[in-house]
C-alpha cells in the first residue's frame, strides 16, 4: 500500500473528530483534535488496525502563547499520523489516559506527566518516573520557564525513596535488586515480590542515569547536539546521531550524498554486530555461561577494530556530521571490513549452533518468558524482542531511510517468542547485516562525503525513525529557524520493551529474572522511567519468626 | 623487647598485606549515570583481548568485598546517595578510580539539571582516567598506576587534571 493511500485511510477514520488536517511532510498527517475526542479517535485507529502508537511528544509552546501541546504519533509503515491536542498552559492541563486502550502508552503518559506537567485522568502517578523523589512538586523540567534553581531538593526527602529490604506483605517477600548489583551492568532498581521462588509482582524504578539531555539540547546549537545525542547511549551511539542527523537534514531540506548514506549504513551495521555480540555475552553471563561470554566478547573486538579503523574511535564514533559523514572507506578499510566480516560470519554461525544446541543454555532459554504475537502487539514491543514473537516490526523494511533503499536488509523473524527465539533472531540478524555490509563495501557509490548545511535550520518539525539494534528509535525535532532546536523528543526502544520484562517476570522463578531482563537487551542510559505492574495490595508486616515458619511450611508441601 | 617484637610482626603483616593486595585487586563497578560507553570498555578490559585478570584484577559484585571502586558517569542527583552508600560499604583501605570525562568534570552533560558534576565532589578519588570513553589500554594504565603507587605504601593521590573547567562541553 502506498503512503498516500495509507494516509487517506487515516484521514477517513479520523474525519469525525478532525478540527484541522495538515500534511506537514509527504509521509505525515497532522490532525488537530479536541481533548474530549482523543479516546474516540484513538479507538478508531485501533479498530481499523491503523499502525501502532510510537510515541507521545509534549511541547511547551511558551509562556506568551500560554499553551501546551501533546502529539500522539501513530506509525503505519512509513506513514505517520499525529493527533495534535492543545491545552491551556496551567498546572492542571488534563488529558484522558489511553493506557487502558494501549498498555505501552502508560510509559509515555507518565513521562509527559513528570516532564511537562500534563495531568491524566485514570493514570496512577503516585510514584515518580525518572525524576528524583526529592524533586519539588509542580516543577516540570521541560516547561519553557523551568530553571534549575527551582528544582532544589525538597527538605526531608531522599533522592530515591525505596522501601526497606524484606518488607513482607501477605505471604510474599520483596527482593530489591539494584541500583548497584552484580546482575545489572547499569543502574536500575527492581523490586520483585516473591512467593518462595516464584515472582508474583514486579516493580521497577529507574532514573539513576537520567541526565536531562532533552532539556540540555534546547540550549545547545545544532552541531553541539550531534555530539550530545551520541552520548545518550554508548552502545548505540551511531544510531542516535544518525536519527538526529537525518531529522535535521530533512528540516533543512538537504540530503546527504549517496556515499555518505552508504557509509552511515555500514557503520550502523557494524554497530549492530558489536551491540548484539555484547548482548550475547551479557545474556550468556546471566545464564552462568561465562565461556560464551568470553568468546563472544573476544570476537566483538574484531568489529571494534573495524570501527576504530574506519572512524578512529571504539565507542562514540562520531562518524556522522550534519549533511554527511566524516570518515571515508578506502581500499584498505574495505579489505579489512571484508576480512573481518568473513571471520565474524563463521563465528556467528558457531554461536547460532551453540544457543540452539547447548543443553544447559537451552534449559535457561527454551520456553522461558514466552511472549505471543498478540501480547507483543498489545505491549507495543519493538525490534528483535518483537520479531522473536512473530511481529514484523523493522523500520529498515517498513520505512527505509538513508541507504536502506539501495542496500536493503531482509526480515528475520521467529515465532516461538521465548528467550531462545530472541537469541536466534539477533544472531540471524547479524548474518543478514554482514551480507548487507559486504554488498555496501563492494558497491560503495562514488562522490563527496558531505553537503553544505545551513547554520540555522529552517523552522518546522519532523519525525525521524530509525532501527537501532534494540528496535525503533524515534526522534521528534522542532525548529524555529534559530541556531538551537526548540524541542527534541526522543523515545528509545528499551522504553517500549520494558513491559515485556515486568509482565513476564510474574510467574517465573526469580533465577530466570536476570535472563528475562537480558532477553530484551535493556539500555538504562537510553531510557529512564519507571512503571509498576501487578503490585499486590496486601500490606501486612510479618515478624522474622512468622516468616521462617512460613518458609518451613512452604517447603514441606 | 616485647614492643619491638610487636612492631616487627606488624611490619611483616603489612608487607604480606600489600603483597596480597597488589596481586588481587577486586573491583566493584558503579555507574552513576554514564552513557554506558565507559562501562562497556571496562567490561572489555576483563575479556580475553585485554584480560586484566593477568594482574589479579577481578570484578566483584559486592562492595563489601572490594578494594577498588570504579565509577563511571556524571553523578546524577538520584545516583549520588547510592554512590556514597556503596563507597561507605567498602572496607578500608579503599581506592576510587574515576573513569571517563563526565565522571571527572561532568563532560558533555555539564549543566544538565539532573547532573551534579564530578565524582570527586562526592567521594575522594585516587585515579582519574580521562577519555570519552577511555580506551581499555588507558583503563589498564590507570589501574597499573594505582598498583604502582600502592607499592610504595600509601597511594599517591593523583592531582585533579588541570584545565578541567576550560574543557569544551
Amino acid at each position: 500500500m502506498n503512503i498516500e493511500q495509507t494516509l487517506k485511510d487515516a484521514e477517513q477514520f479520523l474525519a469525525p473528530w478532525a478540527k484541522e488536517l495538515l500534511h506537514p511532510e509527504a509521509n505525515r498527517l497532522d490532525v488537530a483534535i479536541q481533548v474530549d475526542d482523543l479516546r474516540a479517535a484513538t479507538s478508531a485507529l485501533l479498530a481499523a488496525h491503523w499502525g501502532y502508537l510510537s510515541a507521545i511528544t509534549g511541547t511547551d509552546l511558551g509562556v506568551e502563547v500560554g499553551q501546551l501541546e501533546a502529539l500522539y504519533h501513530f506509525c503505519n509503515g512509513p506513514a505517520i499520523t499525529s493527533l495534535r491536542i492543545h491545552l491551556p498552559r496551567e498546572i492542571d492541563a488534563c488529558l484522558p489516559s489511553i493506557a487502558d486502550l494501549i498498555p505501552s502508552a502508560s510509559f509515555f503518559e507518565r513521562e509527559l506527566h513528570e516532564m511537562m506537567g500534563f495531568a491524566f485522568h485514570g493514570l496512577d502517578v503516585s510514584s515518580r518516573l525518572f525524576l528524583p523523589d526529592d524533586w519539588p512538586e509542580n516543577v516540570y523540567p521541560h516547561r519553557a520557564d523551568f530553571s534549575p534553581d527551582r528544582a532544589a531538593p525538597v527538605a526531608g526527602r531522599r533522592a530515591d525513596e525505596l522501601p526497606e529490604q524484606g518488607v513482607v506483605g501477605g505471604n510474599t517477600f520483596v527482593i530489591p535488586i539494584g541500583p548497584q548489583h552484580p546482575a545489572l551492568k547499569e543502574p536500575g532498581h527492581f523490586e520483585f515480590t516473591v512467593d518462595g521462588e516464584i515472582v508474583t509482582a514486579a516493580k521497577m524504578r529507574l532514573g539513576y542515569a537520567h541526565r536531562g539531555i532533552e532539556k540540555a539540547a534546547e540550549s545547545r546549537n545544532w552541531i553541539q547536539n550531534l555530539y550530545l545525542f551520541e552520548r545518550i547511549c554508548g552502545i548505540c551511539s551511531h544510531t542516535h546521531s544518525m536519527a538526529y542527523s537525518l531529522g535535521v537534514e530533512r528540516l533543512a531540506q538537504v540530503e546527504a550524498p549517496p556515499r555518505a548514506q552508504a557509509i552511515r549504513e555500514l557503520v550502523a551495521g557494524l554497530e549492530r554486530v558489536h551491540s548484539h555480540l555484547l548482548w550475547l555475552g551479557v545474556a550468556a553471563h546471566e545464564a552462568g555461561f561465562d565461556t560464551l561470554f568470553m568468546y563472544s566478547w573476544r570476537d566483538r573486538e574484531t568489529v571494534m577494530n573495524l570501527l576504530e579503523q574506519i572512524t578512529g574511535n571504539r565507542v562514540n564514533y562520531s562518524a556522522n556530521v550534519l549533511g554527511g559523514v566524516k570518515c571515508d572507506i578506502g581500499a584498505e578499510q574495505a579489505k579489512a571490513v571484508k576480512e573481518g566480516l568473513t571471520y565474524l560470519e563463521t563465528r556467528i554461525r558457531h554461536y547460532l549452533e551453540v544457543v540452539t544446541t547447548d543443553a544447559m543454555f537451552l534449559n535457561r532459554t527454551r520456553g522461558i518468558g514466552t511472549i505471543s504475537r498478540e501480547e507483543a502487539e498489545k505491549f507495543g514491543l519493538l525490534g528483535p524482542t518483537a520479531r522473536a514473537s512473530g511481529l514484523s516490526r523493522d523500520v529498515r523494511l517498513e520505512a527505509p531511510y538513508g541507504a536502506y533503499h539501495h542496500f536493503p536488509v531482509s526480515l528475520v523473524m521467529e515465532t516461538n517468542g521465548d528467550l531462545e527465539a530472541r537469541c536466534v533472531v539477533r544472531l540471524k540478524e547479524l548474518l543478514v547485516s554482514c551480507f548487507t555490509m559486504r554488498t555496501i563495501v563492494d558497491n560503495l557509490p562514488e562522490g563527496p562525503l558531505t553537503t553544505r548545511m545551513p547554520r540555522k535550520i529552517p523552522a518546522g518539525e519532523t519525525v525521524s525513525r530509525i532501527e537501532a539494534p534494540r528496535g525503533e528509535l524515534f526522534y521528534y525535532i522542532k525548529s524555529k529557524g534559530g541556531e538551537n532546536p526548540v524541542r527534541v523528543h526522543i523515545r528509545t526502544p528499551s522504553l517500549c520493551n520494558w513491559v515485556s520484562v515486568l509482565e513476564k517476570a510474574v510467574g517465573h522463578q526469580l533465577a530466570d529474572v536476570p535472563m528475562l531482563i537480558a532477553g530484551m537487551d535493556p539500555c538504562f542510559s537510553c531510557n529512564d522511567r519507571v512503571v509498576t505492574v501487578n503490585r499486590p495490595s496486601t500490606n501486612e508486616t510479618w515478624s522474622w519468626k512468622q516468616l521462617r515458619e512460613h518458609g518451613i511450611e512452604y517447603y514441606k508441601r | 623487647m616485647n614492643k619491638n617484637n610487636e612492631q616487627f610482626w606488624s611490619q611483616i603483616i603489612d608487607k604480606v598485606r600489600t603483597w596480597a593486595r597488589l596481586n588481587s585487586i577486586w573491583a566493584v563497578h558503579f555507574n552513576s549515570g554514564s552513557c554506558n560507553g565507559c562501562d562497556i570498555e571496562i567490561l572489555a578490559t576483563l575479556t580475553p583481548r585485554y584480560d586484566v585478570e593477568r594482574f589479579g584484577i577481578k570484578l566483584e559484585g559486592s562492595p563489601r568485598h572490594a578494594d577498588v571502586l570504579i565509577v563511571t558517569g556524571p553523578v546524577t542527583r538520584q545516583a549520588r546517595e547510592r554512590l556514597i552508600r556503596t563507597y561507605e560499604q567498602m572496607p578500608e583501605p579503599k581506592f576510587v578510580i574515576s573513569v571517563g570525562s563526565c565522571s571527572i568534570s561532568g563532560g558533555v552533560f555539564e549543566g544538565c539539571y539532573n547532573v551534579g558534576g564530578s565524582v570527586d565532589e562526592v567521594i575522594p578519588v585516587d585515579v582519574y582516567i580521562p577519555g570519552c570513553p577511555p580506551r581499555p589500554e588507558a583503563i589498564i594504565d590507570g589501574i597499573v598506576q594505582l598498583l604502582a603507587s600502592l607499592k610504595g605504601g600509601e597511594p599517591r593521590k593523583m592531582a585533579r587534571p588541570a584545565n578541567v573547567e576550560e574543557m569544551p562541553a
